[in-house]
């Protein structure tokens, strides 16, 4: 190895560690300076909260042992409604690539399903499957699927037609263009679904418990914002930024697992 | 007899704005082992011939026989060679080159052995493990050939298979190609707009007239069969041909 190839990779590394400092030290800073707006009343912290009341909030919430009940409420809702949306996106979606006219027949449907924001659906959902778990899950859903579908199908229309003729020609039939070409062609398009599903799965589930308001974070965050208890709203925050990224770098392990396997 | 008859063969494609008129009717032979070209103008339906030995297309009329059997029931007697290699990115080559025998559902041990000898003699067995992208593009165009090759057929179709290559690994390629299907005894058919490529690695050239197209000329090219194609290109009649077939595309270019 060169002297200029050895400075030219410790120049990455510092630069990497800069990044890393530079990071933590803005949220520290961020977190200090909010900390101390609060201590000598900058800022009214009735209003704005201040760090170390979020974690009296959180240690609230845990002795009184419905940390968890929340957590895992929103967290079981949101991971069920991930896969299920994931999956049955998927399952609609070769469907519609196997036959033609059925995704020409649905074709103004998804469109118009697509740009219907699904939470307007809120109180349909709500009366026809009831205040409860089934409704959050299928408000999840419903944010979730539409996309899959549309994002799945136009994958599998975009593979190569040559590949489909060779296949062809080699005298394959449907299942095993679907299988052979279409699924495995589409792997990295699914991966980024996934990627999207997170994020949305998210966001259908809070939304969920906003309106079905038993439990959760969601109902964390409506009921602290109702009562004017802003500490538990910030915690509620706080906990979903943890648990959203978590589940993010999830599916990043799951994609890192997959392409090894493909690559 | 000859391996492949054409007779009439006529083909319409129907779209709303209209039928067009792709083939009408086309009459040729190809005799075994010859290695026959098809050239003609850009869009003349050229391809539409190799989408009907492929079995991708019926003809519209006439009739396509194979070793004295129609078409449709001469199941995997012929092969396709694609535009591009086509290789699939997420297969080793190895796997690639069995993709044919995998969907025929007839992988035996013979044909995984015949792959592995045919990527030995043709310089791949160090890749048979590896991704298509990890290879050239020459490499990839020969694994793409063995790949047509496994499921021994009768008939090749080389569908402009060299078209997406720059000029010098093309040149080799005609090569590699030609070599491999003497080598191989096979019968192909290409289909290309690249007359020096078509004179160089043919026995029979084939023009074709404008859309809808049928048989204009029929040249039976008398070079040292012995010889590669980039040598052929420099023995003295191969000029003569090329001046000949582009007249005959020139004529209908105007």
């Amino acid at each position: 190895m060169s002297d200029e190839h050895k400075s030219y990779l410790k120049k990455i590394k510092i630069r990497k560690l800069v990044i890393r400092i530079v990071q933590i030290g803005l949220l520290l800073l961020a977190f200090g300076l909010w900390e101390l707006s609060a201590y000598f009343e900058w800022s009214d912290p009735f209003i704005t909260s201040s760090p170390s009341r979020i974690v009296t909030s959180i240690a609230n919430l845990y002795r009184s042992g419905d940390l968890f009940k929340h957590l895992s409420a929103t967290l079981y809702e949101t991971v069920l409604s991930f896969v299920l949306s994931t999956v049955i996106g998927v399952i609609v979606a070769v469907i519609l690539w196997w036959s033609a006219f059925l995704k020409d027949v649905t074709e103004p449907y998804l469109i118009v399903l697509n740009s219907l924001p699904k939470v307007a659906l809120g109180p349909l959902i709500i009366i026809w499957v009831g205040a409860g778990r089934g409704a959050i899950i299928t408000m999840a859903l419903l944010i979730c699927v539409i996309i899959t579908i549309i994002s799945a199908l136009t994958g599998f229309l975009s593979v190569d037609k040559e590949k489909v003729d060779l296949l062809k020609a080699m005298g394959a039939n449907k299942f095993q263009i679907l299988f052979k070409l279409i699924l495995p062609a589409n792997i990295p398009s699914i991966i980024s679904i996934l990627k999207i599903n997170v994020g949305l799965s998210w966001v259908g589930t809070i939304m969920g418990e906003y309106l079905v308001s038993r439990e959760g974070i969601g109902y964390l965050l409506v009921y602290g914002g109702q009562v004017f208890k802003l500490d538990l709203v910030m915690a509620s925050t706080i906990l979903l930024c943890i648990l959203a990224t978590l589940m993010y770098l999830a599916v990043a392990l799951i994609e890192k697992l997959i392409k090894r396997f493909y690559k | 007899m000859a391996l492949l008859e054409l007779k009439n063969v006529s083909h319409i494609y129907h779209s709303p704005e209209g039928e067009t008129w792709a083939l009408k009717d086309v009459n040729f032979t190809v005799e075994e082992r010859e290695f026959v070209s098809i050239v003609g103008p850009s869009g003349c339906g050229k391809s539409t011939i190799l989408a009907i030995l492929a079995g991708l297309l019926t003809p519209s009329e006439g009739d396509v026989t194979i070793g004295g059997k129609p078409l449709t029931e001469a199941k995997g007697t012929t092969a396709l060679m694609p535009q591009r290699d086509q290789l699939f990115e997420w297969r080793s080559i190895m796997r690639n080159v069995l993709l044919g025998p995998e969907i025929q559902k007839n992988k035996s041990p013979e044909i995984v052995t015949y792959a592995k000898t045919l990527l030995e003699k043709y310089g791949l067995s160090e890749f048979t493990s590896k991704r298509p992208s990890e290879l050239s593009g020459g490499m990839r165009q020969r694994a793409a050939l063995i790949r047509t090759l496994v499921t021994s057929p009768k008939l090749l179709l080389l569908d402009e298979p060299f078209s997406a290559l720059d000029f010098q690994t093309r040149l080799q390629v005609c090569d590699d190609v030609s070599d491999i299907l003497r080598q191989e005894n096979k019968t192909a058919i290409l289909v290309t707009h690249d007359i020096n490529e078509a004179i160089s690695m043919s026995d029979k050239v084939i023009v074709l007239t404008e859309r809808p197209a049928s048989v204009k000329k029929l040249y039976s090219i008398d070079l040292d069969k012995n010889l590669p194609p980039l040598k052929r290109r420099e023995q003295k009649s191969f000029a003569v041909y090329f001046r000949r077939i582009w007249k005959d595309l020139e004529v209908h270019n105007e």
